[in-house]
């Protein structure tokens, strides 16, 4: 469906943005481009859905390519942006009437399509009311319908649950999954959320600096990490490099990688290794502040291609909408405001670096000590539960123990719209009855539903 | 194309009939200068050579291009609300024409300000103003102010998409208008300008849309005059326009 390669863009204050990127997308596939603010994810949603242009490289979406034909690309897709593109003084309805029309639909198609996403994303009894009065769920929801009016074949959402609370995520992801499953909608989306690629894509590409460092299925990529992670925070460490070494004569330690002042171990068997782990870092004269132990999960996949956590440097700070704007123009203006604030941001990144030197205070005060150690076992943040299922190494029990969680959150999720839960627990039986067959138009396949299950009961 | 901009011009229609109140904001400082104005200078009438009856006939039609210039200065403001907002990147991910983007906007502007340019002549009238009631001739002063309507929703528009900023588009807004709006016959007959600044209002657009607004309100219409003045007042509303349309699709690309 897409199929990206050696995509390069520069923007006009020398930033590379996208570096001689390739990618492939398959249909009816979910991919999360996974990665921090700035990695050049929004950069490169903007190339794929003609919003931008860029300097080198060949891209095709839905069979055309993006320079030759970007009409037929924007007519083949649906683009969902960061910020909510629904106009806030339009009803639902105007909004979903005037894309239908940019979209060149005739009338009569726009008001039988509104009939159909209004009941699909259950927005009928708040169509005609104006969109600055619905909640930003809803907004989303509406913002989602728009971009799907003229039945594009790839959906790019940018971020889609930035700032959504969490029941209203969790909704999103169930109609992102429904999409995909009963209508075989591609998509791209973008998150720097770790739990949304994992959760939601069929296939994660890690990004930082405009380049993807990897990409596979969630469960492959952490597998690529053998065994557990134990992140040792050390207070000061003087020697790194004498540290790593030591520790490695541990035949349990695979590989390490340090973050800051954080050491991040990868060992066959967690749990067993923390004791020897700690003594070793004592008789290196390492003081420990704090450790962790925990399976692999996105973040040290992360951690393992990029040397840092993604949180850590989503941290760093939102992306000016104008330099989003800016693209390849701009002019020397732009270039200018850039750089005052960028000076200005230094300016309060030294501020963060002195409260972080703080932090680092209070650590100290919080020495490790054996009678810790010995507590550590029956610590809170340790799930009983979930220690033996993990002691057992049997994988099936630990997926059972996270089906359960997700029924628990999903329960906890009947409050916010019984409406929306009652739909969602008749599930794909009501809408197979309801929608593809009405619009045949749509890509529909007989076998979905149970295909769905299939995939839920592999999760 | 026009499809597509007459669907976009009706959004903004919309959208702009919901805040009534909002957009007549805009009719306070004209409404305010034709009456100070017409207050301070009401002896102006009686200095010999002076080209009108009274100072208030003579200041309607400048009193009107003032209404077009702060009803359309700022109309790329919102253009920068609405990228921020997220809507722009919305028309630009559909097939809809680029050009119906900006025209759309341009000339909603400009309606919108013929709409208060018809208010402000009303409340003229009331405050004693007796320039031709003719509906033809109306007629062709708001074809005028139309055109410089858009002409001026187009630079700010242009601008709004180089500059990328609210604040200083916000600056450039008062140091087009202000000077531009002394630098012509607005406010002071020809007669008694210095030469330095006639010289400044032969090149001055909105001194071409003033002559024209006039010549057509005066109660003996001047046809020529008129001609002249909705001729350049044309050939700068399209040259804007042109420049506003390609300023726009290239910052994209």
């Amino acid at each position: 469906m897409i199929s990206i390669k050696g995509l390069s863009k520069v923007y006009t204050s020398g930033t590379q943005a996208v570096n001689k990127l390739a990618l492939d997308i398959k249909q009816g596939e979910i991919l999360a481009l996974l990665g921090p603010n700035g990695a050049g994810k929004s950069s490169t949603i903007k190339i794929l859905t003609t919003l931008s242009g860029f300097d080198d490289g060949e891209v095709t979406v839905a069979g055309f390519n993006v320079d030759v034909d970007p009409d037929k690309v924007r007519q083949s897709i649906g683009y969902v942006a960061q910020e909510t593109g629904v106009d806030y003084f339009l009803t639902g309805r105007e909004n979903l009437i005037l894309q239908g029309h940019l979209y060149r639909m005739t009338s009569k198609d726009i008001h039988k399509r509104i009939d159909e996403l209004s009941d699909y994303f259950s927005l009928s009894g708040h169509l005609d009311n104006l969109v600055s009065t619905y909640s930003g769920g809803m907004r989303r929801k509406l913002d989602i319908a728009t971009a799907l009016i003229h039945r594009p074949k790839i959906l790019f959402l940018d971020e889609p649950t930035l700032g959504l609370d969490t029941q209203s995520r969790q909704s999103l992801w169930t109609y992102i999954r429904k999409l995909n499953e009963e209508l075989g909608l591609t998509f791209l989306l973008t998150t720097h959320y770790l739990d949304e690629a994992d959760k939601l894509a069929h296939r994660v590409a890690i990004i930082d600096k405009g380049e993807i460092k990897t990409i596979g299925k969630p469960d492959e990529l952490k597998d690529q990490i053998s065994g557990d992670v134990v992140s040792l925070h050390i207070n000061q460490p003087k020697d790194k490099n004498s540290l790593t070494t030591s520790l490695h004569n541990n035949s349990f330690v695979k590989d390490s990688k340090w973050e800051d002042d954080k050491l991040h171990l990868y060992v066959s068997n967690g749990a067993a290794a923390i004791v020897k782990l700690i003594e070793d870092c004592h008789s290196e004269n390492a003081e420990v502040n704090n450790v962790s132990f925990s399976r692999p999960t996105l973040d040290d996949v992360f951690i393992q291609y990029t040397g840092s956590s993604i949180e850590s440097i989503s941290d760093a700070g939102e992306e000016k909408w104008w330099e989003k704007w800016a693209g390849k123009g701009g002019g020397s203006w732009a270039k200018k405001w850039k750089e005052d604030d960028a000076a200005q941001s230094n300016e309060s990144d030294s501020e963060k670096q002195w409260t972080e030197d703080e932090a680092a205070e209070w650590h100290k005060n919080k020495e490790w000590s054996d009678e810790d150690s010995a507590k550590w076992e029956d610590n809170k943040q340790w799930n009983q539960q979930e220690s033996a299922a993990w002691h057992n190494k049997d994988k099936a029990d630990i997926d059972k123990l996270s089906d359960e969680t997700a029924q628990q959150s999903a329960d906890s999720n009947q409050q916010w719209s019984e409406d929306e839960n009652a739909r969602w627990q008749q599930g794909q039986q009501k809408s197979e009855k309801e929608w593809p067959q009405e619009n045949t138009n749509w890509p529909k396949d007989d076998s979905t539903s149970e295909q769905s299950q299939q995939y839920w009961d592999k999760k | 194309m026009l499809a597509d901009t007459w669907y976009l011009f009706n959004k903004y229609v919309k959208i702009s009939m919901r805040m009534p109140l909002w957009s007549l904001f805009s009719l306070i400082q004209p409404l305010l200068w034709l009456f100070i104005f017409g207050s301070l200078f009401k002896y102006f009438a009686t200095l010999p050579g002076f080209p009108a009856t009274s100072y208030i006939n003579y200041f309607v039609p400048g009193v009107l291009i003032m209404t077009v210039l702060f009803g359309s200065s700022w109309a790329g403001v919102s253009l920068l609300r609405e990228i921020s907002a997220g809507t722009i990147d919305k028309m630009l991910v559909s097939p809809a024409s680029r050009t119906a983007i900006v025209l759309s906007r341009v000339l909603h502007s400009a309606v919108q300000v013929v709409v208060q340019a018809m208010i402000v002549l009303v409340a003229a009238w009331i405050m004693g103003a007796t320039t031709s009631y003719n509906p033809l001739y109306i007629l062709l002063a708001m074809l005028v102010i139309l055109l410089l309507g858009i002409a001026f929703a187009s630079l700010s528009n242009g601008l709004a998409i180089i500059l990328q900023r609210e604040e200083p588009l916000v600056i450039m807004g008062n140091l087009m208008t202000l000077p531009l709006m002394f630098f012509s016959t607005a406010m002071v007959p020809e007669k008694f300008m210095p030469e330095w600044i006639h010289t400044i209002a032969i090149v001055n657009p909105i001194e071409y849309a003033v002559s024209a607004v006039r010549a057509a309100l005066s109660p003996t219409p001047i046809l020529s005059e008129f001609v002249t003045g909705f001729a350049v007042t044309l050939a700068f509303a399209l040259g804007t326009l042109y420049w506003s349309i390609t300023a726009f699709k290239a910052t994209r690309d």
